[in-house]
């Protein structure tokens, strides 16, 4: 009851309510100015994950960065000539001079380091010291460039028309501001040379960017779209602005919040506003009810407070459904999607609490003549779109068993193709086909040995110095061909390619000896002699100062979480079949991915479960009744099955933006359902018709709302498929489906549902 | 005689002080950091020191013979003790000024002696924060010396002399060496990179007289980028023990004396 007391006191001091409404926003926006926003999406998962840990003792072991960037030149007539080597040379000594790059480990033809042997004499020294200048030079060049295995597929492609400058970044520098700045440098150069540059780093950071950059353009264009949809709606500008300030408010006391508990906005967070503005929607209801009884009674503040009463109790529970879904999030274990689940259900209290004060109130101030004008067409009788849902609804009325059936055969199909979904998330793949981030990565990786990076580590459960015994040099090897066998692994490398090429090397380029030394001395010699001319990293990055530890490099030649998957399996098999007391661990970027892809997007369908059935809860809870809660279930598990149903399909993956859907489509899905169950059950109660009658009542009527609820929805949510990333496209696709589906189901389906099955369901009413 | 050198250096010094070119200076220290007495004798111990902690240990016996000025022809020769798989492996260099070294190694596991290729000074000595320049001496005309100002560093009343390559063969872009006005030993060195960046330091640790001639037995090479640090301990250290030239060749790199390599 306390409810209705706002309501009233709203209708009765509509200035205090408005004025108190835009201090406490007011107070919210003073928090702003502090906002930190944080766009990386590796800080979904805490630095004191497991994985993170590891991957910082790996990296700590063995001298290695957590991030690379990799910039691609392709010359159509190959690299090797004075111009192309010279404007490699200048490149690569412009990217040294980057703050944030790593400088002392960039590798590229300058910089990374060869063993030769020339006339008697070894030489342990960096590949291009000097940009050769004629054909004498260029043909020693090329020789030297092919002649070493460990360049093949790392710096030079087969065909000799694309090489790769690796580029470590120094702990938290920004992939995207460094890429911009190599890009800048490329720019400079002249000729028929094309530059890529690719690399986690590059497609995470601009990701981030762009992704916050789509949110400052896109919120607000979503919600001056759904103002016009509104306004065409129900023709008063007032009134259309009043909803809108609804969503906006509830938006700056959220984020306010958020940022006034020091929280830093995060990608997922991000998305909050645009949530916020479709949760919101949900107001539309009341102002749908309004319409109609103000045609009715045409006193205004009878009108409000009556309506209130009629739609007060489905708006509460759509509320509380929807807090209740995302609210489950704060029971999940990674950080930010507790913050974002939190942020969402303290956003749908606030959008609720201002519907029973702001928005009666603001209901105070619109003039009555704009009204009369207004709800001129909300008669269920004459009104076309009632009449339309009037038809909709009869159809599931009338033809239930067909209605059901169909649905059954829909689900069946549905079912099928969830059963294909891949979990999967490839971050270059949020980026359009023809974008340059990902054109970088696939032309790099067409030509070179790939772009993301995995790291197999060899441990050895004994003595020191293990790694240097020829057995475990040989295993390593082994280990390397087997691995090099999957496909999508472009590129193997580890101590043991340094050992064979200065064994070969030492005894006059014989390629008899392009194998494992047979004494652990001469393998200790030989890297003894290599670090003695060597960068210290070349070393450093295969295996550890106690030479307890090796660590195999894995180029990978797509961002697939589940190629490292592969490469791990293939550890497991190899070690199982060679027993040698070395274990083998995952590391680097590319394990990183597998695991935040399993533990974000599992805790994320993991929350999904938890909310469906928190929701059937409430359901319950709601229409006192487990049957009734059953019945209005039956439309929101539906639209989801389709749904997925589709993108098993499509063969789209079930990623990131997906997963973050899920629990958006049941806290909305579900709203329509409440409604129209809710005054259905309201409308049996207060006419005393039969049951086909308040079927088609429900449908016009509240059904209307329903409707307008779902194209405004949809229509805002319909921008999104111009966006440039395709998360969004996901997204906005994602949502105008649900929208429109979930509308329909409510229409046709619950109806037909309550039909054939009223003999259960009103057994004891 | 050194000594009696000393205290005639020290008080020449406010006048010298006044006077003194920054060549001059760097001059001075090269001579009493790469060319003290006839020849030099040493027992190296080196710790390579990850950022993680790990330490990799290099054990060696230094031998250097000067052939003419401060400046000019050396020849050193090293016998590796540590780490244990590399022991008997020697190591021996021929020193010129303004032109590439010759290196050979003795590579025990396949009784090979090879030639190495020298072109690169400024690479790691031996994975070590060091480079063959800082264990050699850098040619003084490479770079251009200015003294940029004088200052009191701990103990010591030092030069600092700025010197940048004339050439960018380096990795840094420029060098600033705190230099002692009375031994001339540089008791701190700064690298800057290519972003005018901080990037590694030397340190003096101990300076020890052996035999007359200040000597710093205890040094340390950090590298800030890559958190990579190599500390270097003289444990024994000899001057004018009458290296013969002999010591120098391929014979003996395959079968070192016992006198001189412990």
């Amino acid at each position: 009851m306390q409810k209705f007391s706002l309501v009233e006191f709203s209708v009765e001091h509509p200035k205090l309510i408005v004025v108190l409404s835009v201090i406490v926003t007011l107070i919210f926006m003073t928090q702003f100015p502090k906002m930190k926003t944080d766009t990386n999406p590796k800080n979904m998962l805490p630095a004191t994950s497991d994985v993170r840990v590891w991957n910082d003792e790996v990296d700590g072991a063995f001298g290695l960065y957590e991030d690379m960037i990799v910039v691609g030149v392709k010359n159509e007539s190959g690299i090797v000539n004075t111009d192309t080597l010279g404007k490699i040379k200048n490149i690569t000594d412009e990217i040294m001079k980057i703050k944030g790059v790593a400088s002392r480990d960039v590798n590229s033809f300058p910089t990374i380091t060869n063993v030769t042997a020339e006339k008697g004499t070894l030489r342990v020294a960096p590949l291009m010291t000097d940009v050769p200048k004629n054909e004498a030079e260029l043909k020693a060049f090329q020789k030297d460039l092919f002649d070493n295995p460990l360049f093949l597929n790392r710096i030079i492609s087969k065909d000799g028309k694309t090489t790769a400058i690796y580029v470590p970044l120094e702990k938290g520098s920004n992939g995207k501001e460094i890429a911009d700045k190599i890009r800048g440098i490329l720019k400079k150069e002249k000729g028929s040379e094309k530059y890529y540059v690719a690399g986690d780093p590059v497609s995470r950071d601009t990701f981030g960017a762009e992704m916050f950059k789509l949110m400052a353009v896109f919120a607000p264009i979503a919600g001056m779209v759904m103002l016009f949809v509104r306004y065409l709606m129900f023709k008063d500008l007032f009134l259309s602005v009043t909803l809108m300030m609804d969503a906006m408010m509830s938006i700056v006391w959220s984020m306010g919040l958020l940022i006034a508990l020091g929280f830093p906005i995060h990608i997922m967070s991000s998305m909050a506003p645009v949530f916020l503005m479709a949760i919101a929607t949900d107001s539309m209801h009341i102002f749908n009810e309004f319409y109609f009884r103000y045609k009715e009674k045409g006193n205004k503040k009878v009108a409000i407070i009556e309506t209130m009463q009629a739609v007060g109790r489905p708006v509460r529970y759509t509320a509380l459904a929807t807090a209740a879904a995302f609210g489950v999030l704060l029971f999940m274990s990674i950080i930010p999607v507790r913050v974002f689940g939190g942020l969402i259900a303290f956003g749908t209290v606030a959008l609720r609490i201002l519907s029973f004060s702001f928005i009666p109130a603001m209901f105070m101030f619109v003039k009555e003549s704009h009204l009369d004008r207004a709800s001129k067409g909300e008669d269920i009788t004459v009104g076309s779109g009632s009449k339309l849902l009037r038809t909709l609804a009869g159809a599931g009325t009338y033809k239930a068993g067909i209605t059901v059936a169909i649905g059954l055969i829909l689900f069946l199909i549905s079912v099928i193709g969830i059963s294909k979904i891949v979990v999967n998330n490839n971050m270059v793949e949020w980026f359009k086909e023809n974008n340059e981030v990902r054109v970088a990565d696939r032309e790099i990786n067409k030509a070179l040995g790939g772009t993301s990076l995995g790291y197999v580590v060899a441990i050895s459960e004994s003595d020191d110095e293990y790694i240097k015994n020829p057995e475990s040099m040989r295993y390593i090897e082994g280990l390397q061909r087997h691995i090099e066998k999957l496909p999508m692994v472009g590129k193997t490398f580890s101590v043991v390619d340094y050992v064979k090429r200065i064994n070969r090397v030492l005894h006059d380029d014989d390629p008899k000896y392009d194998v494992v030394p047979d004494t652990k001395e001469a393998v200790g010699q030989y890297l003894f002699l290599f670090s003695m001319s060597a960068k210290p990293s070349d070393l450093d990055n295969v295996v550890d100062p106690s030479f307890k530890k090796a660590n195999i490099w894995v180029q990978i030649k797509t961002w697939d979480a589940g190629a490292m998957k592969e490469v791990i399996n293939a550890a497991d098999e190899y070690k199982k079949n060679n027993p040698l007391p070395l274990n083998l661990k995952p590391a680097g970027i590319a394990y990183f991915n597998l695991i935040w892809n399993h533990e974000v997007l599992w805790d994320m369908v993991k929350g999904f479960v938890f909310a469906l059935i928190v929701v059937f809860v409430i359901l319950v809870f709601n229409f006192r009744s487990f049957k009734w809660a059953i019945v209005s279930y039956v439309p929101l598990v539906f639209t989801i099955l389709l749904i997925y149903g589709v993108i098993g399909f499509s063969g789209k993956r079930f990623d990131m933006p997906i997963s973050v859907l899920s629990c958006l489509s049941l806290g909305m899905a579900v709203d329509f359902a409440i409604h129209f169950v809710s005054r259905l059950k309201q409308r049996l109660a207060e006419s005393k018709g039969s049951l086909t009658d308040a079927l088609l009542w429900t449908a016009a009527r509240p059904g209307k709302g329903i409707m307008r609820n779902a194209i405004l929805f949809a229509s805002a949510f319909s921008v999104m498929l111009f966006a440039p990333l395709t998360p969004y496209i996901t997204v906005g696709a994602f949502i105008v489906s649900m929208m429109l589906l979930s509308a329909l189901m409510t229409i046709i389906y619950l109806p037909a549902l309550i039909v054939l099955m009223r003999e259960w369901l009103f057994k004891k009413v | 005689m050194a000594r009696y050198l000393m205290v005639l250096l020290i008080m020449l010094l406010p006048i010298e002080a006044l006077a003194i070119s920054a060549e001059d200076v760097v001059k001075k220290s090269q001579a009493a950091f790469h060319y003290q007495g006839k020849d030099f004798k040493a027992r190296v111990v080196m710790k390579l020191i990850s950022k993680g902690g790990a330490e990799r240990v290099r054990e060696l016996t230094m031998l250097r013979k000067n052939y003419g000025e401060s400046g000019g022809d050396q020849k050193f020769f090293m016998y590796f003790f540590q780490p244990a798989d590399v022991k008997d492996m020697t190591f021996m260099v021929y020193k010129y000024p303004a032109k590439d070294d010759d290196r050979w190694l003795f590579v025990p596991a396949i009784n090979m002696v090879r030639r190495i290729a020298a072109q690169d000074k400024t690479s790691s000595f031996v994975g070590s924060d060091f480079t063959y320049e800082d264990v050699s001496g850098r040619d003084i005309e490479d770079d251009t010396h200015t003294i940029i100002k004088e200052e009191k560093l701990g103990e010591n009343d030092c030069y600092v002399i700025k010197s940048a390559p004339k050439r960018g063969d380096v990795d840094y872009s420029y060098k600033l060496s705190w230099i002692d006005k009375i031994h001339f030993l540089p008791i701190k060195e700064e690298y800057y990179d290519r972003k005018g960046e901080l990037y590694k330091v030397f340190t003096a640790d101990e300076i020890k007289d052996v035999k007359g001639f200040p000597t710093i037995t205890k040094r340390q090479m950090k590298n800030l980028q890559s958190g990579h640090t190599t500390e270097v301990a003289y444990i024994k250290s000899d001057y004018n023990i009458g290296i013969e030239d002999s010591l120098f060749s391929e014979r003996f790199l395959k079968q070192p004396l016992k006198k001189w390599i412990e």
